[in-house]
Order: C-alpha cells, then sequence, then structure tokens
C-alpha cells in the first residue's frame, strides 16, 4: 500500500504540470484582453498607462516567455499576484479557503448524514410515504439548480420570515474571531464565544443546506438500493434466521456492505461540492475560492485563475487518492498495486 | 467486529487530519477583534467593491473615491452643496496665473499626517510626481504637469507643459491625495514605476493626513477604517467605519431594513422602490453617472454610419422609453456626452424621438434596409442593465428600418475587441473623477488620437482640439462655459457617442444617519457623517 501511495504522490506534480500548461494555454488563447481588468476600460487606449501595465505585469513578453517564467516560478511556490486583489494568489487563496472548507465540509457532513438516515428510512418503508417523499426531496435536491435554491430559500427563510440570517459568514456588524484555523465555527470556540459561534452556524445552515442537498439526493437513493440488496441476500435471511434483531441486522450487517458504493460517492461529491461552492457562494456572499475563482474568470485575471486551477487540480488528485485508499481500508477484498 | 472499529477509528483520524491540515492552511493571523469599538457605535456601509488598490497613486474606482477621500486629503475641495465650489482642504489659497500655466497653493501650517508630522510642500511634490511616474490609471491628472517648485515647505507651485484651466478641478479629484513621503519612501515607494515596491504595503496601511486611516483591509469582504485621532481639522463622527462586500442591490436593501448596515448607495430603481421599512430614508438624487451607445463608422460592418444615419439612429431612439425600461423612469435624459450639469450644457436641447425625420434621413442617405452588430458588456453599472438598454435600443431601431443584432460579452473579450477590429455599435459607461467638463471632451471628442476617435475611427475633428485649447487658455468662466457648450454640440454633432440614460442615484441609510451627499469628485465624504 504504501509504495502505491508513494507512486500516486510522485505521479502528481506531473499531472499538476498538465493542469497548469493546459489552463495557461486556454486563458492565452482566449480571445479577452486581461488588461481591462489592471487599468481599466477608459485606459485602455492610453498608451503610457497600458504599456507601463504590461511591463509590470509582464504581458509585454511573449506567451512561452510568460508560461516559462510562470512555471519557474511555481517551482519556488510563488503563484503570482493577482491583477485584481494586487495580493499574492497564494495569499488570496489561504484566506479563502477555510472558508470554502467549513462550506463544503459542512455540506458534505449534511448531505451525507441526511443521505444515509434517508436512504435507511426509504428502505426500511420501501413503497411506503416516507419513501416517496424522500424520493421527491431527493429528486427535488439533486435537479434544482444550486444558484436557485439560495436564491429562494434566501427569499423565504431570511427576506419574508427571518428565521435564518442573510448572506455572508457573519452579520455585518459582528466582530470577525480571532483567526486561528480561518473556520468562524472552530475560532469562535477556540475563543469560547458562544454568540460568534452560534451566529456563525446560523450563516452555515442555508448554504450548507443548498450545497448539501444534491448529495442528500444522490446518497439516499444509493443507500437505499445498496440497502435492498443487502437485506435480501443470504447472510442476512442467516442472521435473522438466527433471531438477530431487526436494528442489529440492519445496523451491524446490513448497512456496513450497502455503504461501500456510499463511500466512493462521498469522494466524488466532494469534487462535487466544491464545483458547486462556485454559485453557492455567489448567491451567499462566501468569501471563498469558488467566488475567487468566478471573479477571476469574469476579469480574466491570469494569475488567480492558474491558481485556483492548480488548487482544484491538487484538490482532486488528493480526493480521488483518499477515496481508492478508504475503499481499501472499508473492503479487504481490495488490493491496491 | 474490532476490525471494523479499528477502520473506523482509521477513517476518523483521516477526517480529524483534514480538519488539521485546514487549520494549517489557515495560518495564524488575527481577525479584527482586536479593535475596541462597539460595533453599534461603527459605521457599516454595504457595497459592492470594486477596489483594485489602496495605494493613493494606483487605485482607480469608484470605491477607491471614498477611501482615498476619507484617507488622503487634497489641497482643494468641493462643497457637498452645490458641487462645483471649490473649497479648501489642505491648501488655504491658490492662484493661478493669467496663462493658466502655473498654479500656486499655499498649505494649511497645521496640516499634519496620522503620526504627527505636518504636511509640506515635499510631500505634495511627491505625491503628484509619483502619480504621474507609476503611470496608473489616474495618471492622466498629473500627466500635464512639467514641473513642481516648493520655494519654502509650505508653497507649491505646479507648472503645466501647456494652458490648462481644469487644473484647480483636477486637484480636487480624491486620485490627487497627498502621501506622507517619509513613510512611503520608507516602505519602497518611488516615483518610477520600474522601482516601485509599495502598493503591498499600502493595502495593509496607510500614511494620509485625512480624517480616517486604515484600520484594515480583507480583499472581497471588507474595509475597516478608524479614527484618526490626531485629525489636524475637525474630526469624523463616527470613531469606525466599515465598507462590507455585499454583490447585489436586494441584499444591500435587506441588510439596510433589517439594520444590519447603515447605508446602501447601490440600490436599482426596482429595489429601492420597493424599500419600505420604517427606519430607513431612501433619497434620489441627479448623478452624473451615464450610459451611452457608440457608433464607429470607420470599422468594418460600421461602414454605413455615415453622419446622417448616425442622426438617424439618434433621432430613432426613445429617450423616455429608454428611462423607464433601464430605471423605472428615475433619471435624466442627456443630450451631450458632457453630462448635465456640467460647465457649458446650459440650454442644450434634450435629445428628443422622431421616427418620421429618422426615416427621412435614412431615405436621404440611400438606406433602405440596414443590419448591424452590437457588441457590448455584459453590465449592470448605476442600476442600468446594458442587455436591458440594448434591447430597448434595438427595438426603437427596428422601428426605423435598422436590424440591430445583439451579442453581449464579457468586458474583457469586449475590450479585446474593440482594441483589435472595433465594434460597429457598442454601449458604455462614464463617472467623473473631477468637475471640469474637460475629461469628457478628451474622451469622447473626435481629436486626433482620443480614445474614441482610435475606437470609432471616425474622421479626426481638429477643430475641437482647438476649441478644447482655447478652453483651457480661457481666462475666465464665462468664456470657459461658451467654448465648452460649443464643443458639447460638436461631440452632439458628431453623432458617435449617444448618451441613453443619465440615472438618478439612490441614497439609502438608517433614518439617524446624517450628513450624506454624492460628491462628484469623491462619491461619498465619510468626515461629513454622522448619527443622531
Amino acid at each position: 500500500m504504501r509504495r502505491y501511495v508513494l507512486r500516486r504522490v510522485a505521479i502528481m506534480p506531473l499531472l499538476l504540470l498538465g493542469i497548469v500548461t493546459m489552463v495557461f494555454a486556454v486563458t492565452r488563447l482566449t480571445p479577452a484582453n486581461p488588461l481591462v481588468t489592471i487599468v481599466g476600460e477608459r485606459n485602455l487606449g492610453n498608451r503610457v498607462v497600458v504599456d507601463a501595465a504590461k511591463r509590470r505585469w509582464g504581458l509585454d513578453r511573449s506567451v512561452p516567455v510568460q508560461y516559462e517564467r510562470y512555471v519557474a516560478n511555481l517551482t519556488r511556490g510563488d503563484l503570482g499576484t493577482s491583477f485584481r486583489t494586487r495580493q499574492s494568489v497564494g495569499r488570496d487563496l489561504s484566506d479563502r479557503l477555510p472558508a470554502t472548507l467549513e462550506l463544503t465540509l459542512a455540506a458534505l457532513v449534511f448531505g451525507l448524514v441526511s443521505g444515509v438516515g434517508l436512504g435507511i428510512v426509504a428502505a426500511r418503508r420501501r413503497d411506503g410515504w416516507i419513501d416517496h417523499l424522500s424520493r421527491l426531496f431527493a429528486l427535488v435536491g439533486s435537479s434544482m439548480p444550486a444558484f436557485w435554491a439560495g436564491l429562494l430559500l434566501l427569499y423565504v427563510f431570511y427576506s419574508r420570515l427571518g428565521w435564518l440570517p442573510g448572506p455572508g459568514r457573519l452579520d455585518p456588524r459582528a466582530v470577525t474571531p480571532l483567526r486561528r484555523t480561518g473556520f468562524y465555527t472552530v475560532d469562535s470556540l477556540l475563543a469560547g464565544d458562544w454568540n460568534t459561534f452560534w451566529a456563525s452556524v446560523r450563516h452555515l445552515a442555508m448554504p450548507a443546506f443548498v450545497l448539501g442537498w444534491g448529495i442528500t439526493g444522490i446518497v439516499s437513493r444509493l443507500t437505499r438500493a445498496s440497502l435492498l440488496d443487502e437485506l435480501g441476500a443470504d447472510y442476512v435471511r442467516t442472521a435473522r434466521a438466527m433471531g438477530i434483531s431487526e436494528r442489529r441486522v440492519v445496523a451491524g450487517h446490513a448497512l456496513p456492505n450497502a455503504l461501500l458504493p456510499t463511500i466512493t460517492i462521498a469522494g466524488f461529491s466532494f469534487a462535487f461540492l466544491i464545483t458547486g461552492a462556485v454559485l453557492v457562494e455567489t448567491v451567499f456572499s462566501w468569501n471563498g475560492v469558488g467566488s475567487y475563482a468566478v471573479d477571476a474568470a469574469r476579469s480574466l485575471d491570469y494569475p488567480a485563475i492558474m491558481g485556483v486551477s492548480l488548487l482544484g487540480g491538487i484538490a482532486f488528485l488528493l480526493t480521488n487518492l483518499l477515496t481508492d485508499l478508504t475503499y481499501a481500508l472499508i473492503d479487504p477484498r481490495i488490493r491496491l498495486s | 467486529m474490532r476490525a471494523g472499529r479499528a477502520r473506523s477509528v482509521r477513517i476518523l483520524s483521516g477526517i480529524v487530519a483534514a480538519g488539521l491540515l485546514a487549520a494549517a492552511c489557515g495560518g495564524g493571523k488575527s481577525g479584527s477583534s482586536g479593535n475596541n469599538v462597539s460595533a453599534q457605535q461603527a459605521l457599516i456601509i454595504a457595497r459592492s467593491m470594486d477596489i483594485n488598490s489602496l495605494d493613493p497613486q494606483r487605485a482607480y474606482c469608484d470605491t477607491c473615491q471614498i477611501y482615498l477621500t476619507a484617507v488622503y486629503e487634497t489641497l482643494l475641495g468641493l462643497d457637498p452643496k452645490d458641487n462645483k465650489t471649490l473649497v479648501p482642504r489642505l491648501a488655504t489659497k491658490w492662484s493661478s496665473n493669467s496663462a493658466q500655466t502655473e498654479f500656486t497653493f499655499t498649505l494649511n501650517p497645521k496640516a499634519k499626517f496620522a503620526d504627527g508630522k505636518p504636511v509640506t510642500s515635499a510631500d505634495v511634490k511627491f505625491s503628484w510626481e509619483r502619480l504621474k511616474g507609476l503611470a496608473g490609471s489616474a495618471s492622466y491628472l498629473a500627466s500635464g504637469i512639467a514641473s513642481i517648485a516648493t520655494p519654502d515647505a509650505r508653497t507649491v507651485v505646479a507648472t503645466m507643459t501647456q494652458p490648462n484651466s481644469a487644473f484647480l478641478a483636477q486637484v480636487n479629484a480624491s486620485y490627487m491625495g497627498v502621501v506622507e513621503q517619509s513613510v512611503a519612501e520608507a516602505k519602497g515607494a518611488t516615483t518610477a514605476a520600474a522601482t516601485d515596491k509599495a502598493e503591498k504595503w499600502f493595502l495593509a496601511n496607510s500614511a494620509g493626513s485625512g480624517p480616517f486611516t486604515l484600520a484594515s483591509y480583507k480583499s472581497g469582504q471588507e474595509v475597516r477604517l478608524k479614527r484618526n485621532a490626531a485629525y489636524w481639522g475637525t474630526k469624523a463622527a463616527f470613531p469606525e467605519v466599515v465598507m462590507k462586500q455585499t454583490a447585489d442591490a436586494v441584499t444591500q436593501r435587506q441588510q439596510l431594513e433589517q439594520g444590519a448596515v447603515d447605508i446602501a448607495m447601490q440600490l436599482s430603481t426596482d429595489v429601492a422602490k420597493n424599500m419600505n421599512a420604517k427606519n430607513v430614508t431612501v433619497r434620489k438624487v441627479p448623478s452624473f453617472n451615464y450610459v451611452y451607445l457608440a457608433l464607429s463608422p470607420g470599422v468594418k460592418g460600421g461602414e454605413a454610419l455615415t453622419p446622417d444615419v448616425r442622426k438617424a439612429i439618434r433621432l430613432a431612439l426613445d429617450y423616455k422609453g429608454l428611462l423607464d425600461v433601464t430605471v423605472g423612469g428615475a433619471g435624466r435624459s442627456q443630450p451631450s456626452p458632457i453630462p448635465n450639469g456640467f460647465l457649458g450644457t446650459d440650454g442644450l436641447a434634450p435629445p428628443a424621438r422622431d421616427v418620421a425625420q429618422a426615416k427621412r434621413l435614412l431615405a436621404q442617405a440611400g438606406v433602405t434596409k440596414l443590419s448591424l452588430s452590437a457588441t457590448y458588456p455584459t453590465l449592470n453599472v448605476y442600476g442600468v442593465d446594458f442587455s436591458t438598454a440594448m434591447q430597448k435600443v434595438q427595438t426603437d431601431l427596428k422601428a426605423v428600418g435598422i436590424e440591430l443584432k445583439l451579442n453581449p460579452v464579457e468586458i474583457s473579450v469586449w475590450a479585446s475587441k474593440i482594441g483589435t477590429d472595433g465594434i460597429p455599435v457598442t454601449a458604455l459607461y462614464f463617472a467623473p473623477d473631477h468637475t471640469d467638463p474637460s475629461q469628457y471632451v478628451q474622451y469622447f471628442g473626435l481629436m486626433p488620437g482620443s480614445q474614441w476617435q482610435t475606437w470609432t475611427k471616425a474622421p479626426a475633428r481638429p477643430q475641437e482640439n482647438q476649441l478644447l485649447n482655447q478652453a483651457f487658455a480661457a481666462k475666465s468662466v464665462n468664456e470657459r462655459g461658451a467654448l465648452y457648450k460649443q464643443l458639447a454640440q460638436a461631440m452632439m454633432d458628431d453623432g458617435v457617442i449617444i448618451p441613453l440614460v443619465n440615472p438618478d442615484l439612490y441614497l439609502a441609510a438608517r433614518s439617524d444617519i446624517k450628513g450624506m451627499h454624492y460628491s462628484a469628485c469623491c462619491n461619498l465624504d465619510l468626515s461629513q457623517l454622522s448619527r443622531g
């Protein structure tokens, strides 16, 4: 297993170089002008301003030279400086990553727990009203666009009913907790600030629900189907014949086997959540990597686009590796080589 | 069973490790909890922020105007009551020679920076030379300065490369603010683009003499200002001001209604009209911002846009209808590229629709069937959605037999296209940097090499350049006004720039907020605001 992991890790730089090369080529081939972000549309015809901006940002050099410099800087851990924020992309990403991770992890936990729970209930009450209801919930969750669900929930629960707070990670007047992890929930707990903790949880509720809803749908349907298969298997019949209680049969025997495909889905779900976060962060003014990616793409902020792509690539590669490893841990029949 | 538990423990360990990894990503920087100002005392502004820098000589955006005005003072200010009269700020006196080539300013001896050091003429010289030398987006304001003399610590003499009666107005632009030279230089600031290294320092610090200093900045999240305790003038009422990133108008309104923020000033008409909270005051004021249509007769696909056809297009547009569909009627039609209220615009006939005359002009020009392509950026500025505006233009032109194909694109794609092939029909917006009409003539006039002469490839009109030079050298306001009126008329006759909508601005605030004014140079002066 160690050799397998080392081989997977060793190949990652090559894969990342491929991602960098491809994204670099695509951004440079796009018929668009990033100078509008740097100097503004009003100065596009001002030769002095445009020339100075090109020199400053290295855009006066040929594309191969720009690529060579970017890769050379990358090997030193320098992701460049954002055209838009004027800060290093590395710092921008580390500032925003905790917000995205906090949201996606909350969504993942919600999606998995509620999905597995609904799946179990639906399997045990097959074709009952709760099965149909969970199917409807799953269908709506997986088919409704996240941005639409977000706007709808904001309108109902924030604007009309006032039950939940509006966009942002905290209220505008709230003071952000002392930063230790960047997770507001964790940082406020570490500071012993229960009010801020509760406020951050409340702010997390709607975006995490919207983001995790799709996962709930997929996981619940998958869990239901797998569990029904397992409940019909010989070993379950044997267990029942031995007089083991139904709860133990389901929780102790059938469910662990039924969850194998769910674990695979959980890995892919993380990737799904990261991409889904782009829209949800925009709707909920969540200052994470997703909204950073949207702004970077809209303004053709080359260094920021490269940085986000690289981060996304690393996240996908690590998630895939982690999924494979988890699969092997759960199912001893699987051998990694 | 044991093995199962062990596996569970390993999975849990993995999750915990992932959490720790995330924690490690978080770093160890402190948040804003270090301030001891209660949140209720602070002024909170909800804003869709477009900040591209906080370096006073590199920044160039609407939010930057607010920030720079609060932190870096200019020599002259603008009276908020009329948006025209120059008032003292760092300078107590100012004068110019009769040729409008030399401007002398006397600094207030009381003026000092936030660290207590006096504001000197050397600081002014450094700031203006840095603005010009860095060649940032606002550098055009200082590009006409040939030299700056500092005969003593309180006197600044700026000599222009040519007469420039607009200079005093340019001096009140927030981008002409003064930075403390010794502090800036210690942090890597120079007057040359190749050697200057101070921009990153300015993202977390400030070195100005204004009523506020920068407390912290979190890109995409908030700008936090604290009152300059050592301010030499009347101190600001608020101990702290926070501009919070709030992307859309609906959220701004909701937060204002619920008291989560004190001010929102980017509300569209439909959003502002639905405001029904008791403790909120909404005021509608005229702005100098506008959205315009641009016709490029010299580019591929625009060959049919002869002067008569351009005039026909101008007559075909339903200006009132445009106001109604874009901003619910909350705004004005604007005859010339120099906006209503600026020098030279009094008495200009407002644009009016005349479909019959438009058709006659098209017939005269031999145009029976005309198809044009409009490529425009997918923007929503000042409450005007460009797609909505262009759809209305499309409908209006159809009534006179012109087919307009709409092609909305991202602004970066638009920028690439207009800078290479050119675009026959497009739309864009403009907001002033200062109060002199010259900025419009230099940008929109068909003077050789001007921005829109280059983009439209329309034949150059050197006579506009002559008129502008006369205006720059004019000695009286009346003389300048007459010249700018001629220029406004000339630009209307050029017919390449057709203003579509001059939207009003909604100033929405909690009812206890006082002193809120829209400023032509500075957007919003935070030092004028108070609660009570």
